[in-house]
Order: C-alpha cells, then sequence, then structure tokens
C-alpha cells in the first residue's frame, strides 16, 4: 500500500462520509456545509486521476459558485429568524433498502465488467491539450455552451426578477 | 494547425448559426425597443423562417460536420443527412405556427415587456431542438437535450404570478433534472465500454461480439430513461399532464409537437446509428445482440398509449386532456420505431408531419376559448356549435383527426404504422394499438357532444373569431383535410428522405 | 485489491449515484433534491474521467466533465430561480406540498 493508495482513501472516505450526511442532515444548512466537503473530495479524486485542470475548475465552479447559489437558495427560502431549517423526509426505510440494493447491483457491475484497460502513464499537465480540444474538435460544443449559458442567464433573470404589482 | 475542415463544416449548419443570430438579435433589440414588442416578434419570424430556407435547400444534402481535425476519424460531432432535415423541417413549421399562436394569445400578450425574453426562450429551445436532430455524438446529444431542457423549464412557468405555472416549472425541473442525470450516468458507462462517444464507432466497436451484456443493457435503459422523458414515454410520461396543464397554451403546443419531434429524431438516430449492425433484404435492422431494443419497445408503447387514453377518459380539462392524448400519441409512434425497419420510421415521419398540424390546431382552439372563459373546463365548450360554428367546426376536424378516423390525416398516419406493423407480423401489437384508437374515440367524442349536443340556453350570445385567426385554423383544417385524401406528396417526402439516408 | 485500480474509482463513483438518488426520493425540500442531483452529476464525471485515465481514451473524458461542469451550473442559476419563484407563490419549497395539479 503506497502512498497513492492512502491518499486514494483519504478522499474516497471524505466524499462519501460527507456525502451521507449531505443526504441525511436533518438541517439543511448542515447539508449544504457537507456538500462543500463532497465537492473538495471530488476534487481531490479528480486530481489523482491525473485531471489537474478540471480539479481546479470543479472547485473554482462547484465550491464557488454552485454551492454559493445552493446557499443563497437554503437563505431565501428558509425564514432563518423564526422557523428552523429542518426539513422533513419521506419513506426513508424503502428508499434506503432500494438504495442500497442499487448500489449493490452497481457495484457488482462495475466489478465484475471487463472495462478497456491499457496501461499508460498518469499524464503531466492536462491544460493546454483541453484548451486545443475546444477550439478544435469541441468548438462546436463550446459554442453551444457559450448560448446555454446566456439562455441560462436570460431565463434565471427572467423568473427571479420581481414584478410590479 | 488545420482548420480546414471546420471552416468546411460551417455550410452545415447554416440553419443553426442563423437561429443563433437571430438570438442575439433578439436580445439586442428588446433592450433598444423597450415599449414596442412587435419587433422581437418580427425578426423571430423572419429568423425562424429564414432557417426554414435554407434547411429546405439543404433537405438531401449529407455530410458529416465536426470531425476532429487531426483527421482520426471522417464521423463528427453532427451527422447531416435527409432524415434528419425532415425533422428539422417539421420543428422550424411548427416553430412558425407556435410564434403566430404566440402573439395571437392572450397569455403571452399580457406579460408586456417580458415579451422579449419570451421569444428569445424560444430560439433557445429552436436551437437546442435543431442540434439534437442531427447529433451524433452522445455528448452533443446530452448538451443539446440541455439546452432544450433549460429553456423549456423557463417557459413552462413563464407566466410566474400564476401558481400553477411555477408549479408546472418545478415539476418539469426536478424530473427533468434527475432523468437528464440519469442518462449521463448511462452515457459515461458506454464511454468506459467502447471508449468513445461517437456513434459510428460505437457501432464499429458493437460489430465485434461481445461479452459485456449487462453494463450495456443498463446504460441502454439510463440512456433511454433521458430520451424516454423527452417524448414523454411510459414510465416516465407522469411529469406531462402537470407540465401541459399549468404552461401557457403556446408553450404546451410547442413541447407536445416541437420538443417531442426532436426527441424522436434523436433517439432514432440513437438507435440506428449506434446500435444496428446492418440491414437484411426486406430493409428490416438487425440490432446487436448486447440488448434486446425491440422488446423494450414494443412493451414501452402499448404502456404508453393504453396509460394515456384511459387516463384522458376522465379529464375535464381540456389542455390535461389533449396532454394524455400526446402520450398516447408517443405510443403509436414508438410502435413505427418499435418495428425497427426503415418502413417504420417512414411511418413515423408521416405521422409527425400530420400530428403537429392537428395538435397545433386543437390547442389553438383551446387557447381561444381559454382567453375568452378564462379556463380550459370542458364546460366551456357547450354548445360551441351554436355560438361559433366555424371554431366549433375546426376543432371537430382535429379532434376527429387525432382520433384517426378517416377522411382525415390522422387516419393515414395510423394506417401507415399499422401497415408496418402488419408486414413485421407484429399483428397481436396491432390489434392492441387498434383497440386503443377505439377508447381514444370515447374522450375525443365527448368534446364533440358537448359542443353540437348541449341545447344552448335562451340568451346564449354568439361569438366570432377575429379574421386572422379564422384564416390560421382555416389553413390548417383545411391541410388536415385535403392531406387525408391527397397524402402522397408526404408520403412520398417522407420515402425520400429515409431511403438516401439508406436505412 | 489494496492497491487502487479503475474498479476503486468506479465504487466511489456508484456510491456517490445511489447517494444522490437517495437524497432525490427522500428529501421533501426541493434545494435538497437539486443537492442530491449535483451529487449524481459529480458521480458521472468521476466515471468519465476515470474511464478516460484507465483506459487511455485521451482528454477527452476530462472534456466532457468539464461541458458537464459548466451545464451544472446553468442548471443551478435556472433551479434557484425557480425555486425562489416558488417560495414566493407558495411561501414553501417543500415538493409534496406543491400540488394543485390534480385532479
Amino acid at each position: 500500500m503506497n502512498i497513492y493508495d492512502l491518499i486514494f482513501y483519504l478522499f474516497a472516505i471524505i466524499t462519501l462520509v460527507s456525502a451521507v450526511f449531505v443526504v441525511t442532515s436533518k438541517n439543511i444548512v448542515h447539508s449544504a456545509f457537507n456538500l462543500l466537503f463532497t465537492f473538495f473530495g471530488v476534487a481531490g479524486i479528480y486530481a489523482l486521476l491525473g485531471a489537474d485542470f478540471i480539479a481546479v475548475v470543479q472547485l473554482l465552479v462547484y465550491v464557488g459558485g454552485i454551492l454559493i447559489l445552493l446557499l443563497f437558495g437554503v437563505m431565501l427560502t428558509n425564514k432563518i429568524t423564526n422557523v428552523d431549517l429542518r426539513t422533513g423526509t419521506i419513506h426513508i426505510v424503502p428508499a434506503a433498502i432500494g438504495v442500497g440494493m442499487l448500489w449493490g447491483a452497481l457495484s457488482a457491475i462495475a466489478y465484475k465488467t471487463n472495462w478497456i484497460k491499457i496501461d499508460s502513464p498518469i499524464p503531466n499537465s492536462t491544460a493546454p491539450f483541453l484548451g486545443r480540444m475546444l477550439i478544435t474538435d469541441y468548438v462546436l460544443v463550446f459554442e453551444l455552451l457559450g448560448i446555454l449559458l446566456l439562455i441560462a442567464l436570460i431565463g434565471a433573470a427572467s423568473i427571479a426578477r420581481r414584478e410590479k404589482e | 494547425m488545420d482548420f480546414i475542415s471546420l471552416f468546411a463544416s460551417l455550410k452545415f449548419i447554416k440553419p443553426e448559426i442563423t437561429i443563433s443570430i437571430t438570438l442575439l438579435l433578439v436580445v439586442i433589440f428588446d433592450i433598444i425597443f423597450n415599449e414596442n414588442k412587435k419587433i422581437v416578434w418580427l425578426i423571430t419570424l423572419f429568423g425562424v423562417f429564414i432557417a426554414l430556407i435554407f434547411t429546405s435547400l439543404n433537405l438531401l444534402v449529407e455530410g458529416y460536420a465536426f470531425s476532429p481535425v487531426d483527421g482520426s476519424h471522417n464521423f463528427g460531432l453532427l451527422t447531416l443527412d435527409s432524415f434528419g432535415s425532415f425533422f428539422k423541417v417539421i420543428v422550424l413549421v411548427s416553430t412558425l405556427l407556435i410564434l403566430y399562436f404566440s402573439n395571437n394569445s392572450n397569455e403571452i400578450i399580457n406579460t408586456g415587456k417580458r415579451q422579449g425574453e419570451y421569444y428569445a426562450l424560444m430560439l433557445g429551445m429552436l436551437l437546442g431542438m435543431l442540434f439534437m436532430t442531427s447529433a451524433s455524438d452522445l455528448i452533443m446529444v446530452y448538451l443539446s437535450m440541455e439546452l432544450l431542457s433549460l429553456s423549456s423549464y423557463v417557459l413552462a412557468g413563464f407566466l410566474k404570478l400564476r401558481d400553477r405555472d411555477s408549479e408546472a416549472s418545478l415539476k418539469y425541473l426536478l424530473y427533468g433534472a434527475v432523468s437528464s442525470a440519469f442518462m449521463l450516468f448511462g452515457i459515461s458507462l458506454i464511454y468506459g465500454l467502447t471508449g468513445t462517444t461517437n456513434l459510428y464507432l460505437i457501432n464499429l466497436y458493437l460489430q465485434a461480439p461481445q461479452i459485456n451484456y449487462i453494463p450495456f443493457a443498463l446504460a441502454s435503459i439510463m440512456i433511454f430513461a433521458g430520451i424516454g422523458f423527452k417524448i414523454s414515454s411510459a414510465p416516465f410520461h407522469f411529469w406531462t399532464p402537470d407540465v401541459y396543464e399549468g404552461a401557457p397554451v403556446a408553450i404546451t403546443a410547442f413541447l407536445s409537437v416541437a420538443s417531442k419531434a426532436a426527441g424522436f429524431a434523436l433517439f432514432i438516430r440513437l438507435l440506428k446509428t449506434g446500435f444496428v449492425l446492418r440491414s437484411n433484404e426486406q430493409g428490416m435492422w438487425i440490432l446487436s445482440d448486447i440488448f434486446d431494443w425491440h422488446s423494450l419497445l414494443i412493451f414501452v408503447s402499448i404502456l404508453t398509449m393504453t396509460l394515456g387514453n384511459f387516463s384522458a377518459l376522465w379529464q375535464n380539462n381540456l389542455k390535461r386532456m389533449l396532454a394524455y392524448s400526446s402520450i398516447a400519441h408517443a405510443g403509436y409512434m414508438l410502435l413505427g420505431v418499435a418495428v425497427l425497419s426503415s418502413q417504420g420510421v417512414v411511418a413515423v415521419l408521416i405521422y409527425f408531419f400530420f400530428y403537429m398540424l392537428m395538435n397545433i390546431g386543437a390547442f389553438f382552439v383551446v387557447s381561444i376559448i381559454a382567453d375568452k372563459y378564462n379556463s380550459e373546463d370542458i364546460h366551456g365548450y357547450d354548445s360551441l356549435g351554436y355560438k361559433n360554428p366555424w371554431l366549433a367546426a375546426a376543432f371537430s376536424i382535429f379532434l376527429i383527426s387525432l382520433t384517426g378516423l378517416p377522411p382525415t390525416a390522422g387516419f393515414i398516419g395510423k394506417l401507415y404504422i399499422f401497415i408496418a406493423l402488419v408486414d413485421s407480423n407484429m399483428i397481436a401489437v396491432a390489434v392492441i394499438a387498434l383497440l386503443n384508437t377505439v377508447v381514444s374515440l370515447y374522450y375525443y367524442i365527448r368534446v364533440m357532444k358537448h359542443m353540437y349536443l348541449v341545447k344552448p340556453a335562451e340568451n346564449t350570445e354568439t361569438f366570432s373569431t377575429s379574421p386572422s385567426n379564422l384564416v390560421y385554423l382555416i389553413l390548417l383544417s383545411a391541410s388536415v383535410l385535403l392531406l387525408g385524401i391527397y397524402f402522397s406528396p408526404v408520403v412520398n417526402l417522407a420515402k425520400q428522405c429515409v431511403g438516401i439516408l439508406g436505412l | 485489491m489494496l492497491q487502487v485500480g479503475l474498479t476503486h474509482f468506479l465504487i466511489v463513483s456508484t456510491a456517490l449515484f445511489s447517494l444522490g438518488i437517495y437524497g432525490v426520493v427522500t428529501r421533501k425540500n426541493a434545494v435538497m433534491v437539486l443537492m442530491g442531483i449535483e451529487l449524481m452529476l459529480n458521480s458521472a464525471n468521476i466515471n468519465f474521467i476515470a474511464f478516460a485515465r484507465y483506459g487511455n481514451f485521451g482528454n477527452g473524458g476530462q472534456l466532457v466533465a468539464l461541458f458537464v461542469i459548466v451545464l451544472a451550473a446553468a442548471e443551478a442559476a435556472i433551479a434557484l430561480a425557480i425555486v425562489l419563484n416558488i417560495y414566493k407563490t407558495f411561501t414553501n419549497v417543500n415538493v409534496d406540498e406543491i400540488d394543485n395539479l390534480k385532479e
């Protein structure tokens, strides 16, 4: 067991334990803060897989953007000062059994399947290659995502803006 | 670095480029002309029209666009062919019809200055649908579907001051996001199994014998969850009635026709390009044995049409009834796909062309009545035959056509589906579909009973429809009737479009 | 067994996916459901990157993950706007209580 494996187990445990807290915590603010550790752990896993650029983007966009957005959502949709932030759950037991079985099946599939495996060294920096692919092979997707963000901007502003009654 | 292949690809996406430019113009002109939204509407109409001209001119063009610049293979992110162009025509024509519709629906007009955003989001939806019809890479498939979804989540709840709109939009968002997350996980499994996201390369990979049956089946089901959600097939249909009832009528009509057409185009291309190994002499597809699409599709389509038809029986809200009826129609069309032959695909294309005309027409009548009485309840249609004979006549034609009775276009659409079923020895399935049609007769006729057999009260006022709306309705209902008798142009076009693909 | 390989990463991603589904089906609060969806998207991303790394598929997998992150941000923005609007209308965001559209 070398240092790489140890770091993997560390990040895997951070990710999964905090994810368990995210979905089970009664307090929605606790869930949101646990989500921070999940995203962080996932970023670590990306880094272990040699995806350095994606790991940084994960931290910037998920932790810096999406999580803040979700926290705003929590704050703006709960009366923090007088009502507690507990949120209800429904049919926990059947869901836990069903999801447990699903995980068992999925991980059995992951274990049994002959995935394509070709030995290759961990690449050094990937950012230049990703940048080049963004403006060549995947330039259409890049432009499409630009339009998608514009649409998201228009849509979100259109829905969330307060109307003069 | 060699960018020539990228520049060469640009000529394949002229309609998409046109729509993107129109979208930007709409955003700019929405700011400049803050008061008069007619200009924004005209720009949208013009842009969609230009895109339609580009598509019609390139109807028979085929090729791969945006293939890798290093030339490792020729297949690209997009595949242009007449099959996709046929669906593009359907999507663009229905957008034109919906644009007129929106401009004459009080729900949309009353949003006032927000109309600019409405048309911008509609163009976003349209762009997503255009890319869906030609996407041949799973990444492109996923992202174009998301572009369509994000815009339609907002549009479904566009009248945000009305409770049921907000509710529709929340439900659509949550169900849609979950189903697309499933789809993404399925795509990731396919990527792990084959090492690529390009449908043609996946097909090449599947030509060799496979041992990993279970992960392929799991991935196929997960991807079908995402697409099944878009075409509202059972068991992913449960959002449809709520969203269709809550959304503005124009958007309901748009979702039920255009977004479904794009979903079907995507699904057929995915199936044909990804999983079909070859065709035999009769034009039947031989699928890779990794997943039994045939049984799944037959099961799902029968379930879809039965659930749709039986739930429609008890609906008093016309919008909700038409929502269930559109689920049932998705079931009939899925049967056409389940035949798994080029004949079945031709039947789906024909069906869709007619379905577009009759469904938009029916929703337009619902919109006129909703504008007048502020409700979509079936009692709003009581004695409509006396109050406004033209409107009632047009609505009757659409309803008869939706049932699939001669001499309307709906009959021809169903006929081709049934012929395809019988030709591939699926007699039992055809009988079930036929029985379903009989069930559907009940709820369509029920509306006509309310229109003609409820005696008008003593002092019933008649009301008239504006001349332009009347022309629109006559145009749609006349084409439904005319295409029911003289249908060979559409049939020939569909056959030509599928034939060139070499399906 | 303890030597970390593709299977280990896949087991983490499938666990994350299952937890995401668990969050989606058990939580009533719409914001919580969105958090579950984010977990599901993250698990798919781990899959893409792990497959690309161990199968030596090139950088395509990482690029897909990048696209999905962008998309998740856009989706979160739209979703939060819709949830805020729901809150203004219904004064709560519990999915099971927002149920007027039924026969």
